[in-house]
């Protein structure tokens, strides 16, 4: 009905122009002819009529101009929007460069009225022409799709789309046609239903809007499923006219795309070189093609979840798309009721480098809500707000892009220093799970996004600490965009707040990501300059509170624990408990318990990749440093360390390493005697110094890429010195510095290590004979450890 | 009638905003800017590098009115904006020669 609406209005156009022709053109030897959408007789209410005037020659006398003029004066008054051109048949058929609008608009072309025989020496000639040309034509055509696409970020999961430029739009359809045919094929009524379905929404919003409009706005949404009664498709409720309107949009993008490649590959350029170097990226079950991945046998993928997991790893590590025919394989899959998706799958896609792609892909086939039924109801969902650009699943998708292609420094440097993507990604998936859910689950969508997340972590089966952070993100995701607004961030009570709620300077990182890609996400321009530095001040300002509570945030009189336990935790700052879990401080009670008998207790375990070594004795000056030393003695790398003591006068020491050349898994006679060595350097009874002689120096002539920064605070801390050091990390380096501290004659109270990224991130304590360190010693401790930092640049 | 600008601390938007609406103004116009008057901007230590901070976030109010509202607005702005520490921010004041819709041609105080 649709189409033949669109084709009576052409008829009734073809009638006027032709009236008109006859009144003041008749005698001239001129042909009319339309163009364009008018040419495909699919004319819309407000669409220009595109019409061609053919004339014998350039030479156009000027009575003849003066006819044509009145022509084109009495359709104008006739109320058409005339959009006209006046060429000769040779200039419709040479390739116009810098106006292929024409070339494309002479693609689709009708006979109206005047001189026959000079349209047929046009219409005859043509497909020489595009014969020749064709192959030019269409690689500009491929350019300037490209270029649109890209004014709407390549997406067609606009709230409010254009029904025809935005990709998978009513230009797309045409894009498809027009390059089939210059291809010398026809386009295979694949996207039938798609233009139906276009031209209805065209349709419907020209005559509502009573102009030349193709933006779905809201407004629009709404007065056409109230229209679409009268339309072949009907929609109940606007969110279904929009779930419908992006399924077919993407039929369509993905054919025009498709087709743009096909045009594209056509190329013997660069890109088209790099494209095919990267089908060596090819597997024994998956070919690349042009960027495409297909798989050798296609028919497993509708079965088999183990190869489909492998085909979306495949896809995030080199960050490459589906083929058609492997997404038309992917509708149909349904996974297999024995294989569990449990963490350990999902966190082996998201560590991967490109994991947009892998979810996008995953979207775009319905497997992401096969594996994760929650993110059904967020599937091409609309949520009107009047700063959204994108549906809940796009927007989640962009945030997780966003932080791939991260280019602000600092929060680079953050991304790099939190080594947990996978949970950050984690959380992003599932941080807008609730804005589908019913209202039951709560007011806010991030509480309903917790509940949901709950539900789904438990399911995977994460373990905490894990489960925790990624909770604590998911229902936090709005309190530093909140803050950056509506709260005074120099206000030390501001800080104190957040200070709270975050618990530790790694969930603060986490949590600053998730802002930044979140808020990124929701348009193009959404993160300002303005905002970026908003939210980077209520970084700084969390991050100094959450450093400073390390020395005055202390646990006092713990409730609910046994006299034993409380007697441990008494005076270890409050970070000790919000960073263990409950079975690590149970298992660190009965360390002090045999501490207190011998003196000295080691903890050493493998977690994961790394090990942990928890050193509990009597607090005294040279333990820590020797602690270092020993491990990196065993040629061990370590990533992160903490010191802390109770009031007791007991040192809480932990390290968590990495065992480059697997020692310790390797010869488990080896642990036994690092457990040895770790008691008796604890307890005082053997000298490190001896134990690190027998090692080789670390090599040296490595250009160090993180100049050192040794930063002295005495004003940092009410009753410390704070010692800040940024270096490049190297095996031994903790041990070198906390020596030279301990050399200085320093107390180390609280020690944080973090290193990430060949970045060593060191912050300490210190005191001297009970108080902070003396100004004049200042000088001399920074210049030593400058020196100790910059020793690999040699 | 006048145009007042005022530059003020982004926490302090809200509270400003609903004050205007309490005396029946609502028309403005909010732009994130970035700046620095007296307050100078000032050094952030992090990871024991110095950052200059020169540009603080600020918000900036636009707003024109009939002049005879023009002191009640002030102090509505003032009030609810200040916490009387260093870069409160500050208000300035313009005559406006004219106002007009472009949707109906209305001009002067009727226009506003």
């Amino acid at each position: 009905m649709m189409l033949t609406e669109l084709a009576t209005r052409s008829t009734q156009v073809d009638e006027t122009v032709r009236k008109a022709f006859a009144a003041s053109l008749s005698s001239y030897p001129l042909s009319i002819v339309a163009v364009g959408g008018y040419g495909r007789s699919e004319l819309f209410p407000y669409s220009d009529v595109d019409l061609l005037i053919l004339t014998p020659g350039i030479d156009v006398p000027k009575l003849e101009r003066e006819a044509i003029a009145a022509f084109l004066q009495s359709l104008w008054d006739s109320g058409l929007r005339l959009s006209q051109s006046v060429h000769t048949v040779e200039e419709c058929l040479i390739l116009h460069e810098n106006n292929i609008e024409l070339n494309t608009s002479l693609l689709d072309h009708r006979f109206l009225a005047g001189d026959s025989v000079l349209y047929a020496r046009f219409s005859t000639k043509q497909p020489d022409f595009l014969k020749k040309n064709g192959p030019a034509l269409a690689r500009r055509i491929a350019d300037l799709t490209r270029l649109r696409h890209s004014k709407f970020q390549g997406t067609i999961y606009h709230l409010e789309p254009d029904l025809k430029d935005a990709p998978g739009g009513l230009r797309d359809v045409h894009i498809v046609r027009w390059l089939a045919q210059l291809n010398g094929e026809n386009e295979d009524g694949e996207l039938q239903p798609a233009f139906a379905l276009l031209s209805q929404l065209r349709l419907g919003l020209h005559t509502w809007s009573k102009r030349d409009n193709n933006i779905l706005s809201f407004e629009a949404q709404d007065a056409l499923t109230a229209e679409s009664a009268n339309y072949p498709s009907r929609f109940a409720t606007p969110e279904e006219l929009m779930r419908e309107y992006y399924r077919q949009a993407r039929v369509v993008f993905r054919a025009a795309i498709e087709r743009v490649e096909l045009a594209e590959s056509r190329d013997t350029g660069l890109i088209s070189q790099f494209r095919s170097w990267r089908s060596r990226l090819s597997t024994s079950e998956f070919t690349v093609s042009r960027e495409r991945v297909l798989a050798r046998s296609p028919q497993l993928l509708e079965s088999d979840t183990g190869l489909v997991l492998r085909l979306f790893e495949f896809i995030g590590r080199h960050g490459l798309r589906l083929a058609a025919d492997t997404e038309r394989r992917l509708l149909c899959f349904e996974p297999s009721a024995d294989i569990e998706f449990k963490w350990p799958n999902v966190e082996s896609l998201l560590v991967l480098p490109k994991v947009s792609a892998t979810l996008r892909s995953m979207n775009e086939t319905h497997v992401l809500r096969k594996l994760l039924p929650e993110w059904a109801s967020v599937e091409c969902l609309v949520v009107r707000d009047f700063f959204h650009r994108y549906t809940v699943d796009e927007h989640t998708v962009v945030a997780i892009e966003l932080l791939e292609t991260l280019h602000d420094g600092r929060f680079q440097n953050l991304l790099e220093e939190t080594g947990r993507t996978e949970l950050l990604r984690a959380a992003l998936i599932l941080h807008d799970i609730g804005k589908g859910a019913s209202h039951d689950f709560g007011e806010d969508h991030e509480v309903r996004s917790a509940t949901i997340a709950t539900r789904v972590l438990d399911r995977w089966e994460v373990e905490e600490p894990d489960r925790a952070v990624v909770l604590f993100l998911v229902e936090n995701h709005l309190v530093l965009s909140g803050a950056m607004t509506k709260r005074d961030l120099a206000d030390p009570a501001t800080a104190h707040e957040l200070a709270e709620r975050v618990g530790t300077i790694e969930n603060l990182k986490l949590l600053t990501l998730m802002t930044y890609a979140d808020i990124s996400a929701v348009a193009p321009a959404s993160m300002s300059p303005w905002r970026l530095e908003q939210l980077w001040r209520a970084y700084l300002a969390v991050q100094d509170e959450l450093t400073r509570d390390l020395e005055e945030q202390r646990i006092h009189s713990p409730g609910n624990r046994t006299p034993e336990e409380a007697a441990f935790l008494e005076g270890l700052p409050v970070r000790y408990a919000r960073t263990h879990s409950e079975a690590q401080i149970q298992s660190h009670v009965q360390l002090a318990r045999s501490a207190a008998e011998t003196g000295a207790a080691i903890g050493l375990e493998r977690i994961h990749s790394v090990w942990h070594v928890v050193a509990i004795a009597r607090d005294r000056p040279f333990l820590f440093a020797p602690l270092a030393g020993a491990i990196a003695s065993f040629g061990m790398n370590i990533v992160k360390a903490e010191a802390f003591s109770n009031s007791a006068g007991l040192a809480v020491d932990t390290f968590v390493f990495e065992d480059p050349h697997r020692t310790l898994e390797l010869n488990p006679e080896e642990v036994a005697r690092m457990r040895k060595t770790l008691l008796s350097v604890a307890g005082g009874k053997e000298d490190v110094r001896k134990l690190l002689a027998g090692r080789r120096p670390p090599a040296v002539g490595k250009k160090s890429r993180v100049e050192p920064r040794v930063l002295l605070k005495n004003d940092a801390v009410p009753s410390a010195t704070l010692l800040e050091i940024l270096a490049e990390d190297r095996p031994g380096l903790l041990h070198e510095l906390a020596s030279a501290i301990s050399r200085a004659g320093c107390d180390i109270e609280v020690v944080l290590i973090d290193t990430e990224a060949h970045r060593a991130l060191d912050v300490f304590y210190l005191k001297y004979g009970g108080n902070k360190l003396p100004e004049d010693l200042h000088d001399s401790l920074r210049e030593e450890l400058v020196l100790i930092c910059a020793a690999a640049q040699v | 009638m006048k145009k007042i600008e005022a530059v003020i601390q982004p926490h302090k938007l809200e509270e400003v905003k609903e004050a205007l609406k309490g005396i029946g103004i609502d028309g403005m116009t909010i732009t994130e800017v970035r700046g620095h008057g007296r307050q100078k901007g000032h050094k952030e230590i992090y990871r024991g590098m110095e950052y200059q901070v020169d540009l603080l976030p600020k918000i900036k109010l636009e707003l024109v009115i009939p002049a005879a509202r023009l002191d009640e607005t002030i102090s509505t702005i003032t009030k609810a904006a200040r916490t009387g520490k260093i870069g409160d921010g500050k208000i300035f004041i313009f005559d406006v020669a004219d106002a007009i819709r472009i949707r109906n041609d209305d001009r002067g105080p009727a226009a506003l």
